[in-house]
């Protein structure tokens, strides 16, 4: 098999006169990191939320395991097994680790679950991450550390069963020690077998973690690569030029515009 | 572990007290009945042991829930993580990982990054163990106090040189040294699949089992012996080569030199191949197909029959050879399907007369996780810290 478990073919996304994505086409594959990088602007985050169901695409498709899905709201992506995990720490500060692991998802009322149990689920979710570095689940969010934050809302993406998480930015309001933690859960995310979308701006950290790296420059896909086929210095010119060598955008006396 | 008698009451109770660590790192929290119980000592004894490591910030005493029985309830001990922290380094092919692990076993921080090319080099992986290491142990404000680390190869145990890790692509690097140089700890080096099998007897689903193997499929495959509680280790420390176990003579040429190696049937590569899957894909896009592929057990069969015939043969082997109560599959082989598991298992256990004499080998699948060598890593630290916290 080994088909992506996300395919989008043509995107296109405008803000009234604004053409942010151009012909958008970009695979998830489950059990691997894809990193999406680009420079400032270059519409990742524009990307992220259209396949969230926060903005509407004008055009484009995208399939979900083989099937053509329409996402039309974050309610949609949510029912197929889409998690997004912003950079700005979107979770409930008034509210525990349980209760923000459940918020928004309730699920048929056939099987709500009580407090135990959903403190169970929490718990349980957070050991098979090997996450142990929070004390109780009923601690509030807010008093936790920026990377306990994310760590709880990555994990709220495995206790509901996701197949494809896209994180924004997860480590960009972190310090070195804290990112580090988070990408080693993004790491072992992808290695349970959930597709991982991490948009990063550190070169180093995309190439620790990622196992394909996705290029948008001026929101056109310059390239889909292999980390392990590529230089540093290469993804750095695909994203500030939009070609490096035979990679990328083809040479403008060839191009056809 | 002494086998010296002791005497003197110093040494008496050094012994204990190392005896009374060693039960709640391995065993967690634990009342001072069920202690003096466990180790043979009397309460006396136990609660000046307790009250002497309580003083010394190592365990911690809570009263448990009130339970059904009446009197006054034991006191709990709790082992407190932070008194005693290793680092916990786990080297794979594709990627590395490291922790700090605290008493009682508890993985207090990680980080992992994946290897390519330049960056899998000896030197790289020892500066990025080294850095990472530290920016973990400042943020966490601990300092770890002994090092023990995984490595997929052929390992000497008195110094951790590594003699050969083929899948690395390393020869001949005094890890060992070079990273007790910079730690200032004392560095325990392990062949991989002898630290699996570590954490298998101590935490996992062989805990206790005196006798066990755990075997795992990584991009080579490696075999660990705990024979009669210890484990079996060869001249210098050199063992643990199961992967290089023949079993299919005019089979693939492997690395080591000889063709038909067990690994060259049952390890990544096999498997992706048995899969149809890419030589380019990942750990993960497999543990996906072997997932999806387990919901059909008729479809599971027909796909890996010749891969678990292969897999059943060398374990049949391997049976015979250290007939271990209980046999432990970890890494990929945690994740085939659930039919393959079990006929693997009858098969084993129908074919190996080991098995039948000693009434059916136990097989089944690690618990661990990805973490096990990891968490043996870090096992093998502790060893030499539990005497002197
Ligand atoms: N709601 C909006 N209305 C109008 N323009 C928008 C809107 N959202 C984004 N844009 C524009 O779309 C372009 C792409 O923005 P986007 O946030 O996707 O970039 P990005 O790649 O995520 O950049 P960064 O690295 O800075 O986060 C920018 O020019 C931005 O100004
Ligand atoms: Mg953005
Ligand atoms: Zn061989």
């Amino acid at each position: 098999m080994s088909e992506p478990i996300l395919h989008i073919t043509g995107l296109n996304k405008t803000f009234g006169p604004v053409h942010v994505l151009h012909d958008i086409d970009l695979d998830v594959r489950a059990g691997e990191v894809t990193a999406l990088v680009g420079d400032n602007g270059a519409g990742k985050s524009t990307l992220v939320k259209c396949i969230a169901g926060i903005h509407g695409a004008d055009s484009g498709t995208v399939e979900f395991q083989g099937k053509p899905v329409h996402i039309r709201s974050p309610k949609d992506a949510a029912e197929l097994g889409i998690e997004v995990v912003y950079q700005d720490l979107a979770l409930a500060d008034n509210l525990d680790i349980v209760q923000n692991m459940f918020l928004g998802r309730e699920r048929g009322s056939s099987w709500l679950l009580d407090e135990a149990s959903m403190e169970k689920a929490a718990r349980e979710t957070l050991a098979s991450l090997s996450v142990r570095t929070v004390k109780s689940v009923r601690t509030p969010v807010s008093a936790l550390s920026g990377g306990q934050r994310q760590t709880v809302a990555i994990a709220k993406s495995v206790l509901w069963d996701s197949k494809v998480v896209l994180l924004d930015e997860p480590t960009a309001a972190l310090g070195v020690a804290q990112t580090r933690q988070v990408l080693d859960l993004v790491r072992r995310l992808a290695e349970q077998g959930l597709g991982v979308v991490l948009i990063s701006h550190n070169m180093a950290d995309v190439f620790e973690v990622a196992d394909r790296i996705a290029v948008l420059y001026l929101g056109r896909m310059v390239a889909e690569v292999h980390t392990k086929d590529v230089t540093h210095g290469q993804v750095v010119e695909l994203i500030t030029a939009g070609r490096s060598g035979d990679i990328g955008l083809a040479r403008p006396e060839h191009a056809v515009l | 572990m002494t086998s010296t008698p002791v005497s003197r009451p110093d040494e008496v109770r050094r012994y204990n007290r190392s005896s009374l660590l060693r039960l709640l790192h391995v065993g967690g929290p634990v009342t001072r009945a069920r202690l003096a119980t466990e180790l043979g000592l009397n309460r006396s004894t136990i609660k000046t042991l307790v009250d002497g490591l309580a003083e010394a910030g190592v365990v911690e005493e809570r009263v448990p829930r009130p339970g059904r029985g009446a009197g006054r309830p034991s006191l709990l001990v709790l082992p407190q993580p932070q008194a005693a922290v290793v680092l916990a380094v786990d080297i794979q092919v594709e990627h590395v990982a490291i922790a700090l692990v605290g008493l009682g076993g508890l993985i207090l921080g990680r980080n992992s990054w994946n290897l390519h090319r330049r960056t899998r080099e000896p030197g790289e992986v020892i500066t990025h163990v080294l850095e990472s290491t530290s920016l973990l142990a400042a943020d966490l404000d601990l300092t770890p106090v002994a090092c023990g680390i995984s490595v997929p190869g052929v390992v000497r145990r008195a110094d951790g040189r590594v003699h050969e890790a083929p899948n690395l692509r390393w020869s001949d690097v005094a890890l060992g040294s070079r990273m007790s140089g910079a730690l200032d700890v004392p560095v325990v080096v392990g062949n991989d699949a002898e630290l699996g099998a570590l954490a298998e007897y101590l935490r996992g689903t062989a805990r206790g089992t005196s006798d066990l193997v755990f075997v795992s499929a990584d991009i080579g495959v490696g075999g660990g012996v705990i024979a009669q509680g210890a484990p079996l280790r060869g001249a210098s420390g050199f063992l643990g080569e199961l992967g290089h176990m023949i079993v299919h003579p005019g089979g693939r040429p492997c690395y080591c030199g000889n063709i038909g190696c067990w690994e060259t049937e049952i390890g990544e590569s096999a498997l992706r191949t048995a899969l149809s899957l890419p030589a380019t894909s990942p750990r993960g896009a497999i543990i996906v197909e072997l997932r999806e592929l387990g919901a059909d057990p008729v479809a599971s069969v027909k796909v890996l029959g010749e891969f678990a015939e292969w897999l059943t043969l060398g374990l049949v082997n391997v049976v015979n050879l250290f007939g271990p109560e209980q046999v432990v599959l970890g890494d990929l082989f945690a994740a085939l399907p659930p039919v393959i598991l079990e006929q693997v298992s009858d098969e084993v256990r129908k074919r190996s007369m080991v098995s039948r004499a000693v009434g059916g080998v136990r097989i089944g699948k690690s618990s661990l996780g990805a973490d096990v060598k990891l968490l043996g890593a870090a096992e093998a630290a502790f060893e030499g810290v539990l005497d002197s916290v």
